[in-house]
């Protein structure tokens, strides 16, 4: 070959560039007019005076006010409380599963999926219901002991708040925690052991460096969690004492009206809550980071922890967590057939409360019927699901496809939500459209809007873990075949990347069915939803329909929870 | 020419590649060479995924360079297969023919046909993930020929599995290529492999091509001391050329003085190599093996069915391989002989 013979032409590569921005349009149009313009919304609020002037008054008031400095120790003191108390009960959790092996395991791996899909509205009305002056077990202690008054006041206090938390929290720190101990090379034990290390010592220099990756992460986790807790401190806080931000910033909001101090409030919240997501994250990192090895423990079998000398104890945290957790759901869904005679009259059995739904009869406490209330709920569960699944896909999509700088501040704009409450949400909702021609608060789809900003980070994390797991050789191999991108994508990956998606839609109906905090910021009363209905039938005190209702949405996260299961789709 | 890559150059941030080569209709032609070389690189442009800068690709005399590798008609096989995990065994290999729109008929006798080419008759209904490696390698063989490809891309296509089935689906894949006479081009980081497959051997090295030629001619004629080194050489000892004789081309050098069957012309006192394979040489003096010199013996390996034996001459290291076992004292002084008709000398 002679080069002079050769004509060397520069080639360019085809354009893709219309369509991909084609892609960023839609999902970057829709946050930003439903998160980040109210969000935008809220921090002009808190930030300016009235007279339009920037200024950080606000601000500085939220931390030399007495009450608001009050609620802002107030929620982190809980929140490391519940955190502790969460972690604590859940560590024996996650030692067992991860170094047992033993009937009905599969089963409690599962249960720790619960507090996930469980609403939080369902834990207040199991506690009430279970540990109320009046509730269960207070019932049962008077009628074993023959006492005249409840031994236990439990409710509307800290230890209340504390204990549903405790309940709602540690099965994520058994999850959590028991997959990082189960991945502990066993070899290290063994080399440790070799050199003498025994007992406490072995656990605190071997063992406890390995796992505690696993514990901080759950345990910022929890924290989050507490930290951004509404329902529970709401009706189980039982006042203003026991206020923390979300409940206070709810308060100026709906009660009050001073989105100013409401704002500022949500300003500090905000740059808390996404520290500690942050933080979170980078304790994460190290999780998966952590060596993957093939090499697992000899899992024992149960028995030979109850025959050992600590087996009254294992037997003991059995059964104290089982009971935490099954008891005040069994108590919700028993109330749900019992109706009561006169306010300390004798109770007998009854469908009345389901005959009420099904005959879409109304509650004074509610402004709707039930069965409207039931409706509603499914309605903004299903535009929630076809919404963010299309948002979160083409997210997922252009994050694990494609390669261009500002890939990691996209994502971050993308994440943020997460960081974000949900009560924060809507009352960036009720700031911003407060002076536009058309207000959005009250309608049904600023509540639907509300869901999916909330749902969908989820379905992107689903979809953006299916799309890493698919091999891209898969899809060189089909375009190499003949097949164009377009007839690839549907005929290779959308049926590898379905059943993520279907976990992922899945659980953005789930959380927008037990949804409570952005839609009673927003809603209506024509658009009670569940949890809205069961949160004023509890505040009016009447527990039988609110625990009817709370069966039929159990009911309904059980199917989820179900689905979710069997498709394996990792929560955390 | 089936294949043919004129001057394709691709530019990244911190690697180039800028290849040429081309290989006759019903040929292999492997691309040889460490990791990182750009073999795998250079496979994805004449697919398609990768456009290059510049330069030009044929497939069978048609232009294929701005096609997308939808419309270029290759059939590429992966080191880890893809096969596609949500079909079958026959869905598998169906999928290039749905895609060009073949009937239903044609597509089972096609698929039925390709299962006895690669021994796998009655493997239709077989899922994928449950076939041992050996198997999805053939399946993903089978998949890339059934839309009648005009040439077949294999990456690597035996690194993953274990070295007895590595040999066996080898002359596998010859066969299968030899019976459909399809021109292939082979991609491998084992010059083993290389050698024994193919007919066409282009070794790349950071990007571009050292060297292109026969399997003999790679092994026996390196042309850089990369290629020499690749192919398993290690004994090279820098010389002078000192005169010429008929066919034979005197060297000299620190060690003694060589002789080499080498036909080409050189100047006096150019600076070369001597190259010679270790397997060639033998210790102690023999008549035949007209080229001696002498070494310490540092070092002595046992295979099982050869031993390996290394010395320190005056300056250079060198390497002697026998066949069988062989006492042999470290520190002893030896003889090494070796032919000249078994030298080459690696201008540089």
């Amino acid at each position: 070959m002679n080069q002079a013979n050769i004509e060397v032409k520069h080639l360019k590569t085809p354009k893709t560039g219309g369509k991909d921005a084609a892609l960023f349009l839609f999902p970057l149009i829709f946050l930003s007019i439903f998160f980040y313009f109210p969000l935008v919304s809220i921090l002009n609020e808190g930030l300016t005076n009235e007279t339009g002037k920037l200024t950080l008054s606000h601000i500085i008031r939220v931390f030399s006010d007495p009450y608001s400095l009050r609620v802002i120790l107030f929620t982190v003191e809980q929140a490391l409380l519940s955190t502790a108390a969460s972690v604590l009960l859940g560590l024996p959790g996650a030692y067992l599963l991860a170094r047992h092996d033993f009937r009905g395991k599969s089963i409690i791996k599962a249960i720790t999926t619960v507090p996930f899909v469980l609403p939080s509205i369902i834990v207040v009305l199991g506690f009430v219901i279970f540990f109320g002056n009046n509730g269960v077990l207070n019932r049962s202690l008077m009628a074993a002991f023959s006492l005249e008054n409840a031994p236990l006041k439990i409710l509307y206090s800290m230890k209340a708040i504390i204990l549903a938390h405790t309940f709602y929290n540690f099965p994520i720190c058994i999850r959590l925690v028991s997959a990082v101990w189960s991945r502990v090379n066993p070899n290290i034990e063994k080399a440790a052991q070799s050199l003498g290390a025994k007992g406490f010592r072995l656990f605190f220099r071997v063992l406890l460096p390995q796992i505690m990756p696993g514990i901080l992460a759950a345990a910022a986790l929890i924290f989050i969690f507490c930290f951004t807790s509404f329902a529970v401190i709401l009706v189980l806080g039982g006042g203003p004492k026991y206020s923390t931000l979300e409940v206070a910033i709810y308060r100026f909001a709906k009660v009050s009206l001073d989105l100013k101090s409401g704002s500022a409030l949500a300003i500090v919240e905000a740059c808390l809550s996404i520290s500690f997501m942050y933080l979170y994250i980078k304790l994460q990192k190290r999780v998966s980071f952590a060596e993957e090895i093939k090499l697992q423990y000899e899992k024992k079998s149960l028995g030979t922890i109850l025959r050992s000398p600590y087996g009254v104890l294992a037997v003991l945290y059995l059964f104290i967590t089982f009971i935490l957790i099954i008891a005040p759901m069994l108590a919700a869904g028993g109330y749900s057939f019992i109706k009561r005679s006169g306010w300390a009259g004798g109770t007998s059995p009854t469908f009345e409360w389901y005959r009420k739904i099904i005959t879409d009869i109304s509650a004074s406490a509610i402004a709707v019927a039930y069965r409207t209330s039931i409706r509603n709920s499914l309605f903004f569960g299903s535009i929630t699901v076809l919404l963010s699944l299309p948002l979160g896909t083409t997210i997922a999509y252009i994050t694990t496809k494609k390669r261009f700088p500002g890939r990691g501040i996209l994502e971050a704009f993308a994440m943020l939500p997460l960081g974000i409450s949900s009560i924060i949400l809507g009352l960036g909702y009720i700031k911003a459209y407060q002076n536009l021609p058309v207000d959005i608060t009250g309608k049904w789809y600023a509540i639907a809007f509300a869901h999916t900003v909330i749902a969908y980070p989820f379905v992107l994390r689903a979809a953006t873990s299916v799309f890493r797991k698919i091999n891209p050789r898969l899809l060189q191999a089909a375009l190499s075949l003949g097949a164009t991108p377009w007839k690839a994508f549907w005929r290779v990956e959308l049926p590898l990347i379905k059943s993520g998606l279907i976990a992922g839609a899945t659980f953005a109906f789930a959380i927008s069915i037990g949804e409570l905090n952005a839609t009673l910021m927003l809603y209506n009363p024509e658009f009670t939803t569940i949890p809205i209905a069961i949160y004023r039938l509890i505040s009016s005190y009447n527990y039988f329909a609110a625990a009817a209702l709370g069966t039929v949405l159990m009911v309904i996260c059980f199917l989820v929870f179900l689905l979710i299961d069997k498709i394996g789709f990792e929560v955390t | 020419m089936s294949v043919q890559l004129e001057y394709i150059t691709k530019r990244y941030p911190d690697f180039f590649i800028d290849v040429a080569f081309s290989a006759d209709k019903g040929e292999i032609l492997t691309l040889l060479g460490p990791s990182g070389c750009g073999k795998t690189t250079t496979l994805h442009i004449i697919a398609g995924f990768i456009m290059p800068d510049t330069g030009k690709i044929l497939l069978n005399n048609r232009e294929v360079t701005m096609l997308p590798p939808y419309s270029r008609k290759v059939g590429l096989v992966f080191q880890d297969y893809a096969l596609f995990p949500n079909m079958n065994v026959f869905g598998n290999i169906a999928f290039g023919l749905r895609m060009q729109g073949w009937n239903k008929n044609d597509i089972k006798k096609r698929v039925h046909e390709l299962l006895h080419l690669i021994r796998l008759p009655k493997y239709e209904e077989r899922i994928v993930t449950e076939l041992s490696g050996g198997e999805q390698q053939r399946v993903a063989v089978a998949r890339a020929l059934a839309p009648n490809p005009d040439i077949l891309l294999l990456d690597e296509p035996l690194s993953a599995l274990d070295a007895l089935l590595r040999k066996e689906l080898r002359s596998e894949i010859k066969r299968i290529q030899r019976e459909l006479n399809i021109t292939t081009v082979y991609v491998t980081h084992d010059q083993e492999e290389a050698l024994a497959i193919s007919d066409r051997v282009v070794v790349m090295n950071a990007g571009h091509v050292e060297q292109a030629g026969t399997s003999f001619e790679i092994y026996n004629r390196p042309k850089t001391q990369f290629v020499a080194h690749f192919v398993g050489i290690t004994n090279m000892i820098p010389a002078q050329i000192a005169g010429k004789d008929g066919e034979i081309t005197l060297l000299k050098s620190q060690e003694g003085s060589f002789k080499v069957k080498f036909d080409e012309q050189l100047e006096i006192n150019t600076e070369v190599f001597l190259v010679i394979r270790p397997e060639k040489c033998t210790i102690g003096r023999f008549e035949a093996k007209s080229n001696t010199v002498r070494g310490e013996i540092t070092g002595c390996e046992y295979l099982g069915d050869s031993t390996i034996i290394s010395l320190k001459m005056k300056e250079s290291t060198f390497t002697v391989k026998l066949f069988g076992p062989m006492a042999c004292r470290i520190g002893e002084t030896v003889d090494v002989s070796f032919s000249p008709e078994d030298c080459w000398i690696l201008i540089e």
